[in-house]
């Protein structure tokens, strides 16, 4: 018996340390990512960076598109944690796209290299990308529903309200350089995005 | 208490999450049907496409593409595609 929790509690240390050592190579994969770039950037730099071995970072993703794809969702799932909570409460279709301005700023580096490289990733990183983009949407469609209803927004079509939207955040990120050199352009251009886009789907007179 | 969707990957932190309100499923009220039994994978993928096509514009194809790579990497549909 007492053997039996002796080997138990070795094998629970051995999983905790195992999700310890993932979550350093997603952590140091997303610095390096959005230092260098994502496809510049080889999984012996990744490991360099975590303090591993080349050979666990292959033992914990398999392959270069499974580590690029794990450090998409990890960006995707704190982004939509932010709008899960906002909409759950009840907020306005504002209140969560500055939650996502928000929430983006705080990993402009990394978004912005997502932004530019997307196209030429692996098939597995680009349904991550999209799969959290449906999360976001899942979260700002029932506040775009409310407010259309209740005549503060013009009636459109979701997916152009949405397109619009993520379309102009992407130029500003994409060509950061021209509008914020040196500096987030999320937070030094992101009020007036909002501002900016708010006026375009309000119903006249009603902001 | 919090547990992750087997069929979509959606938290469910409240009860209304839950299908019929029932915290003992493991998967949530938009994968369920309206007897609260849990769709299948064709119903699901249909569901998860037309949500991609509703708020993203993709089209219909590429969308069910999508849905069905997305549903590949949850418990309840491991391994298919
Ligand atoms: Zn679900």
């Amino acid at each position: 018996m007492k053997e039996h929790s002796i080997l138990e509690k070795r094998t629970r240390n051995r999983e905790r340390q195992k999700l310890e050592t993932s979550r350093r190579i997603i952590e140091a994969a997303a610095l390096v990512f959005a230092r260098d770039g994502i496809l510049a950037t080889t999984t012996a730099a990744v490991a360099l960076e975590a303090s591993v071995s080349h050979g666990s970072v292959f033992a914990r993703f398999g392959t270069q598109a499974a580590l690029v794809s794990a450090v998409i969702e990890d960006l995707g799932r704190g982004i939509a944690a932010r709008l899960h909570e906002l909409a759950s409460s009840g907020a306005g279709t504002r209140a969560v796209l500055e939650a996502q301005l928000r929430a983006i700023a705080e990993r402009e580096d990394l978004y912005a290299r997502l932004v530019v490289e997307a196209p030429l990733l692996p098939p597995e990183a680009r349904d991550s990308l999209l799969g959290w983009q449906s999360a976001i949407c899942f979260h700002l469609s029932p506040a775009v529903e409310v407010d259309t209803r209740a005549g503060r927004l013009k009636a459109m079509p979701l997916h152009l309200l949405f397109n619009t939207w993520v379309g102009l955040l992407h130029y500003y990120l994409a060509n950061r350089e021209l509008f914020a050199p040196g500096a987030s352009v999320m937070a030094r251009r992101g009020g007036e995005l909002l501002d900016h886009f708010m006026f375009l789907i309000s119903k006249e007179g009603s902001e | 208490m919090t547990k992750t969707c087997i069929a979509c990957g959606m938290p469910m932190r409240v009860t209304e999450d839950y299908p019929l309100g029932n915290e003992s499923k493991d998967y949530c009220a938009h994968c369920a049907r309206e007897d609260g039994s849990m769709q299948s994978y064709a119903e699901r993928a249909a569901g998860m496409a037309s949500f991609i096509a509703r708020t993203q514009g993709l089209d219909e194809g590429a969308a069910l593409g999508a849905a069905k790579a997305l549903m590949a990497r949850l418990p309840a549909w491991a391994g298919r595609a």
